[in-house]
């Protein structure tokens, strides 16, 4: 087995990378530097996710400007595919094939002999949890199966660069957990991991970094926080859990910041917007040292969901943002 | 206990006549088909032959009067318009309907069965016999317009400005226009349709059309030589077609079928029946509102 | 070559054959191959059961010979018939409603037989069948089926399915980019994906040949299967025909490569290639040579004469030209395909998977 080459560099690069299908736009104008750990890729459907996912890993040519993935470009397809492993979201596979056979003929391809071939299928078999079913039909596999399989598929060869194309779908709660454990343990070892996804609440959680995507443009993309302290539109919200709210509201408004406040419905806690975010806690440092009974003070609309509703369904790209 | 409030109320409104439901199939056809542009272009290419046709008709019929208006054209002698004109007019326009076919007729089917689409079509006041009613017209509507209509036209156009005593003579040749036209459109448009139903892959069963025609002929070809035989013609549906037109037309002179050249004209018509009798138990078989899995 | 990419086309080969050889979607190949197996094997079941039916009537009738057989005219009577070739060995009389009487006569003496209709007791048509076939003709026969059926219908649609199955198939079925997205050249994926289809269709194409030549052979009584054999270099023919028969694949297998990767319907591709190859004996030298069925034609080892009343259509495929020395026919073949395998490998590499545009 041929050792795989250094990769010199650990980002991948889209520049000016645009799709077009005839005169319908897949993406366009992206410029995109993504640093390893896990990427999440959202956006609603025909936003150019997919599109963008292909154009990464070569299933598609840009129509104009270059893509590199930690160096290689897919038109080395020897060395690229060694160190990329690419999750699709097509749900088709070659006729007959047991999820064994699936993926050991995958990893055959490589050009590596059969016992290397079968231990590394096995191992990814059971990295997703299915060596009980590895023997049956893909054809009889239920959705999470065949969702699973896929996932085995590219992770067989152990990539550097993991792609996945709505990863989660169809999976139960305990298997996605362990899906995306498996994401953690990945990006844990410095690789990529780029997911697209439509479960804003599992991208909050999972994602180190997100690029929002509309209408073949990106909206927004770095660390979630650092892209909601830029949206200067919608102030972020904060919820503060105390004794005293109508006190503590009283004394909010020192802040020249401070645009809202509301007390919460159940008297318990009030809900303030702001333009300041750290300015903002600072000062609640200060108030609590001086007799408000602060329990918590937790940000509201700093979440995946909060950044779709601003810059994508308010129309996308009104926010503005740069990181 | 739970208390709904019962808002549902069905669709009161007019329906389709149940005659003329089939003709709904065709009417979404064509506004997707004519959307093509090469089908389009090809469509209207169809109608050459037979404006050429009627001018040369027009002027056949009215060399008296071009002699008079040319100079040195007074021996200009009009050709006899017969059952020939007519035998050449059909092959050359069946010809380009199989073409037509060979496009717009696999692609009738197979997206609805690869797609499973036959339950959604059988879930609603529309069966089996009136959704193969509705995907034939698609195909035999557009052929009887580059076929057998515009043939008729002809002849129409031959009886009024053709010598008197024409009609008399050639009034069978109506009936042999629309007979051989319309069973060739039956045979064509069964055939892509039955191919569409089975292969249900839209651009293999295009190739397969090709292939039953060119096979067929080729293989009855090789029973033949094979087993000194003319047995072998049962399958060759192009030649049978061809046989029934020769008859219809009454130029049996174009083809030499008196020594073991072919079958019978009897036995023809009875292969092409046969065909399209297989043709409807494809249709039968494959056409159903639900899928048996194995 | 590099060691990885042989081990990487045999992974190819691996997967593909499977595919090739039994796909239920490709049953139909089989079939195609073996109608000219059916036919023989018909012909050669007609043939014996004739022998045994003229035996039969042989000994139901002795003391007839060829020479009596062959002096019963038309005109004569009944009874004059009888006189020469005593009781038939087979009759059956048939009176029409118009009272008109038909009588059918079976006389043989085991390798010739008559079959005599009279009407109203005089010989109205005479019929010879022969129980030995003829060696000329069939020989002739064979090659024109070859040619004309196995070469230009069903090896041409065997290989046009297979080949284009091996792109635009996996295509339909939304599974190409299994092998786009593996560590292999798309150059050496479609050398391995060409090699699986050959070997699939060569396999299936050249026993159905080497069936129907042994079929052929043994159809023929022992001494025209010798002369055959030993005067005719029968075995020299099957090599020939086992030759063209992988050549073919080779070449229309190539071209049908080339056209699932460049062209979507095969519908066009089909018809265009037919067209082509239907034509090429009337076009200009230049052209001639990019065509398959030129150098196919050149190696075949039976000319087949241009026969009278021949229908214009097939007589436009025996146009018979001036054909290629064999290994000018050979090589250029080898050539052609090399060079149409040649731009599908440039061409795979621009190649997109966007299946929602195929369908």
């Amino acid at each position: 087995m041929a050792a795989p080459p250094p990769i010199e560099k650990s980002l991948i690069q889209l520049n000016d990378v645009s799709k077009f299908y005839g005169e319908v736009l897949g993406v366009n104008k992206i410029n995109l530097a993504i640093p390893p750990g896990i990427t999440s890729l959202v956006g609603p459907n025909g936003s150019g996710k997919t599109t963008l996912m292909n154009l990464i890993t070569g299933l598609l040519q840009p129509t104009r400007g270059s893509i590199e993935v930690c160096g290689m470009t897919p038109e080395d397809p020897e060395t690229f595919f060694r160190n990329v492993g690419y999750c699709t979201q097509f749900d088709s596979y070659p006729k007959g094939f047991t999820g064994y056979d699936f993926v050991y003929s995958f990893l055959r391809l490589f050009g590596w002999d059969h016992a290397e071939c079968e231990q590394r299928a096995w191992r990814a078999i059971d990295r997703v949890n299915l060596r009980e079913a590895a023997s049956r039909k893909i054809a009889g596999y239920s959705k999470g199966m065949r969702q699973r399989i896929r996932l085995a598929q590219a992770i067989s060869h152990d990539p550097r660069v993991l792609i996945l194309d709505e990863p989660l779908n169809g999976l139960d709660p305990l298997v996605r957990a362990e899906t995306i454990a498996l994401f953690r343990e990945f990006s844990g070892e410095g690789r990529h991991v780029i997911i697209s996804s439509h479960v804003l609440h599992e991208v909050d959680i999972i994602s180190d970094q997100v690029i929002l995507m509309s209408s073949g443009y990106i909206v927004a993309e770095g660390q979630i926080k650092g892209v909601r302290s830029e949206i200067e539109e919608h102030p972020m919200q904060v919820l503060i859990r105390c004794d005293r709210p109508q006190a503590l509201a009283s004394r909010i408004f020192e802040s020249n910041n401070v645009v809202e406040a509301k007390v919460h419905g159940d008297g318990g806690g009030l809900l303030i917007k702001t333009r300041n975010a750290d300015e903002f806690y600072l000062m609640m440092n200060r108030i609590a040292m001086n007799g408000i009974m602060v329990e918590t003070v937790a940000p509201v609309d700093d979440d995946v969901q909060s950044l779709y509703e601003y810059l994508i369904d308010d129309g996308g790209g009104g926010g503005g943002s740069k990181s | 206990m739970a208390v709904y409030k019962r808002t549902y109320k069905g669709y009161e409104g007019a329906q389709t006549p149940e005659w003329s439901r089939f003709l709904i199939l065709p009417r979404y056809a064509w506004e997707s088909l004519f959307k093509q542009r090469f089908l389009l272009i090809f469509y209207v290419i169809c109608f050459f032959y037979p404006i050429g046709a009627g001018i040369f008709l027009y002027i056949n019929a009215n060399l008296g009067m071009l002699a008079s208006l040319i100079e040195g054209a007074g021996n200009l002698k009009g050709l006899e318009i017969d059952g020939k004109f007519f035998y050449i007019f059909s092959s050359v326009q069946g010809s380009l309907a199989f073409i037509l076919t060979a496009f717009i007729g696999p692609g009738l089917i197979s997206p609805d069965l690869s797609n499973s689409a036959l339950p959604l079509y059988f879930c609603r006041p529309f069966s089996r016999t009136e959704y193969v009613a509705g995907k034939l017209g698609v195909v035999a509507f557009l052929l009887s317009f580059i076929t057998w209509i515009p043939g008729l036209l002809l002849f129409l156009l031959q009886w009024s400005v053709g010598p008197e005593g024409w009609f008399a003579k050639y009034s069978w040749i109506a009936p042999a226009i629309f007979l051989s036209n319309v069973m060739w459109i039956l045979l064509i448009s069964l055939l892509a349709l039955a191919l569409s139903a089975w292969v249900r892959w839209k651009v293999v069963a295009g190739a397969l059309l090709l292939l039953v025609f060119f096979l067929s002929t080729g293989l009855a070809a090789a029973i033949n030589a094979v087993m000194r035989t003319d047995k072998g013609s049962w399958l060759d549906i192009t030649s049978n077609s061809g046989r029934i037109s020769l008859e219809l037309f009454r130029v049996r002179e174009f083809m030499d079928y008196s020594e073991g050249q072919g079958i019978s004209i009897e036995e023809a018509w009875v292969a092409q029946f046969c065909a399209l009798g297989f043709c409807l138990w494809l249709l039968w078989k494959k056409i159903r509102a639900y899928e048996v899995i194995k | 070559m590099n060691p990885v990419w042989l081990k990487q086309i045999s992974a190819v080969l691996r997967l593909e054959i499977k595919k090739s050889f039994f796909a239920r979607r490709g049953l139909w190949i089989y079939f195609l191959a073996l109608i000219p197996v059916l036919i023989w094997g018909g012909h050669w079941m007609v043939m014996r059961y004739k022998a045994e039916r003229m035996h039969t009537h042989a000994q139901a009738s002795p003391g007839v010979t060829r020479e009596k057989l062959l002096s019963i005219k038309q005109g004569m009577t009944t009874a004059e018939v009888e006189a020469i070739l005593g009781h038939p060995a087979s009759s059956r009389t048939v009176t029409r409603r118009n009272g008109t009487e038909f009588k059918y006569w079976t006389y043989s003496d085991g390798t010739t037989t008559r079959n005599i209709t009279f009407r109203d007791g005089a010989v109205q048509r005479l019929n010879t069948e022969h129980a030995a076939c003829d060696l000329q003709e069939d020989t002739v026969i064979f090659a024109g089926i070859f040619q004309f059926f196995y070469l230009r219908l069903a090896i041409f649609f065997g290989c046009m399915f297979v080949f284009m199955n091996l792109f635009r198939g996996e295509i339909l079925d939304r599974s190409l980019h299994y092998y786009f997205l593996a560590p292999i050249r798309r150059d050496v994926l479609v050398v391995g994906k060409y090699l699986a289809g050959l070997v699939a269709t060569t396999v299936i194409f050249c026993l159905s040949t080497i069936a129907q030549w042994t079929i052929f052979v043994l159809h023929f009584d022992p001494i025209n299967r010798d002369a055959y054999l030993q005067q005719n270099n029968g075995f020299s023919h099957l090599l020939s025909y086992v030759g063209v028969t992988a050549l073919a694949c080779l070449g229309y297998g190539s071209v049908f490569l080339a056209a699932g990767i460049l062209i979507r319907n095969p519908l066009i591709t089909a018809a265009t290639v037919l067209i082509w190859e239907s034509i090429n004996g009337i076009l200009p030298a230049a052209l001639r040579q990019i065509s398959v069925i030129y150098y196919l034609k050149s190696l075949c080892p039976v000319e087949i004469p241009m026969q009278q009343g021949v229908p214009p259509p097939v007589a436009l495929l025996a146009v018979n030209v001036d054909n290629a020395p064999p290994i000018v026919a050979v090589l250029g073949l080898l050539a052609l395909s090399a060079a149409v395998v040649f731009i599908s490998t440039r061409r795979i590499k621009r190649m997109e998977i966007n299946y929602s545009t195929d369908n």
